[in-house]
């Protein structure tokens, strides 16, 4: 059985989105019940949250960005750039909890604690640019992992597998000029879904040409495309770049029962992208994985989807 | 939507005097494919293409291309002797459409702006007119598309704007398909927001149909528009 870490701490449902938001604080509660009922949590070793150094978070995004959302939160507005982006005044402090609990997370895997982990962090992350919060995200959680990784550990090659059903525009934005790091998202085609980004044709730019892929799926689509997608695209770039350490942006909204999304995957969907994963990460990482939750709003599947996410981490499935 | 405020400015020109190869070096150096050619007010004399040039070079099929005679005929050549004269112009004040049915017809790739006294003020090509369609439907930006069907009669455009606006959700453009079926219209809002969720339900509580954008496919569109 491999040492798997679960992160999960009360503040994150301190970050507030008002009445009829998709992203709730009962999403994680649904989570953390599902492992539980799964008889898990006596296998996972619980990690609570830190706060994050802010030298992590401006590896990504800009200070005035930070000193902006920081403003805008205490005095009590109820956005930040956009609709979409609802928040309280503990929102700003919960966006450091959930950065800083992945960063202590990951020092753990690397430091040989622990062999992979879940972090069920809000808010989520991959759609928060440089200097704009962006679908529900404020600091992009993964981004700042694989600059943690980098800067601290050394890891020479990242690769991130964002399978939420929306692109992670930041996150591609973040590394498309980096040969350092490898971006591959699997998500409904933009021309029909936000945020609009990660066509096919979005491969890199300059000295990170090659280091960015994107599947595309249409409407309707489910199981069978998808795992065509992963086996045609996915899988020979990273036998070809050999990621040392491997990040997963996990968004369950792909669920054929989410309506975020007209993607139609499966329950089952789920857990056998991560038994790709966890082979992959047996093969180049040591067995190291990251994931880090992103979207997924069916509060009545999320439960499964997450016990099914860590029994395969745990090696059990 | 006018041509002054799409097309480029920055201009690169020619004289009729200019050697063709000099211009085909410009043409290279600078990325772009046409080049207008102006007197010395700067009133409009022509225009010449990569084609023209490449169409002023000798073959490379023919034996003798690379001979010392066709190296001192081309580079006696101005772009006076291949330039068209025979041009299409348009005014700074042709809206987008206007130039855009122009494009269709003609099949050009770029179109010199001029004045009433036919002094250059900039060229429009389609890579403008592809940036400035873009801002126009948004579509640069992060939001979603929905396709609503609707009866055709006076009054859905409100009732549905008025749905969108009321959930403070912004919109980057509306298409209109306005013979979708029998009667019905299909509307495309390109919304800028993540949350689709309580608009949609909003919409379909409202008696609306949303459409599987699975069924947008073309070959599914009307044809007898």
């Amino acid at each position: 059985m491999k040492k798997t870490g679960f992160l999960y701490d009360e503040r994150y449902l301190y970050h507030d989105t008002g009445s009829y938001h998709p992203e709730t604080s009962e999403r994680l509660p649904a989570i953390y019940q599902g492992i539980k009922d799964g008889g898990l949590l006596e296998k996972v070793k619980l990690l609570k949250a830190k706060s994050a150094d802010l030298k992590w978070i401006n590896t990504i995004h800009s200070r005035d960005y930070v000193r902006r959302f920081e403003e805008v939160c205490l005095c009590g507005n109820s956005c930040l750039d956009s609709t979409d982006n609802q928040m309280c005044t503990e929102t700003f402090e919960i966006a450091f909890l959930a950065v800083g609990g992945i960063l202590d997370a990951a020092r753990r895997v690397m430091e040989g604690e622990l062999d992979n982990v879940f972090c069920a962090v809000r808010p989520p992350g991959h759609h928060a640019e440089h200097a704009e919060a962006m679908g529900f995200c404020y600091f992009n959680n993964v981004a700042i992992c694989a600059k943690y990784l980098q800067i601290e550990f050394g890891i020479k090659r990242v690769g991130i597998i964002d399978f939420d059903v929306h692109h992670g525009n930041a996150t591609q934005h973040s590394f498309e000029s980096d040969p350092t790091v490898f971006y591959y998202s699997i998500h409904e085609h933009p021309s029909f879904a936000f945020p609009g980004t990660g066509r096919e044709f979005d491969q890199g730019v300059g000295e990170g040409t090659g280091f960015t892929k994107n599947s595309l799926a249409l409407p309707g689509h489910g199981d069978r495309e998808y795992k065509q997608l992963i086996q045609k695209d996915l899988i020979p770039a990273f036998e070809k770049f050999k990621p040392e350490m491997i990040l997963i942006s996990t968004g369950f909204d792909g669920h054929e029962d989410d309506d975020m999304s007209g993607i139609r995957l499966s329950t089952d969907w789920y857990t056998w992208i991560m038994e790709i994963i966890m082979d992959m990460g047996e093969k180049y990482c040591k067995g190291r994985l990251i994931s880090i939750l992103e979207g997924g709003y069916c509060i009545e599947r999320l439960p499964e989807l997450a016990r099914n996410h860590i029994k395969v981490l745990l090696g059990e499935k | 939507m006018f041509v002054s405020q799409s097309m480029t400015k920055k201009l690169i020109t020619a004289t009729g005097e200019t050697d063709i190869l000099e211009v085909g070096k410009i043409m290279k150096d600078n990325k772009v494919r046409h080049i207008p050619v102006v007197d010395d007010a700067n009133i409009l004399l022509g225009m010449v293409t990569d084609r023209d040039i490449r169409s002023a070079m000798p073959s490379v099929a023919s034996e003798d291309f690379d001979s010392k005679e066709e190296r001192d005929k081309l580079s006696e050549l101005k772009v006076k002797d291949i330039m068209t004269t025979d041009l299409v112009t348009v005014s700074p004040l042709y809206t987008l459409q206007d130039v855009l049915l122009l494009f269709q017809r003609h099949h050009f790739g770029a179109l010199p702006v001029v004045d009433d006294k036919r002094v250059l003020k900039g060229i429009i090509s389609i890579r403008d007119l592809l940036r400035a369609f873009i801002s126009v439907m948004g579509i640069g930006e992060p939001g979603a598309l929905l396709c609503i069907v609707a009866e055709h009669k006076v009054g859905q455009m409100k009732k549905i704007v008025d749905i969108i606006t009321a959930e403070n959700i912004s919109m980057g453009s509306i298409l209109v398909a306005r013979h979708w079926e029998e009667g019905k219209r299909a509307i495309f809002p390109y919304l800028l927001t993540h949350n689709l969720v309580r608009v949609k339900k909003k919409l379909q509580e409202s008696g609306y149909e949303l459409l599987d954008p699975m069924n947008w496919h073309l070959e599914q569109l009307p044809k007898n528009e």
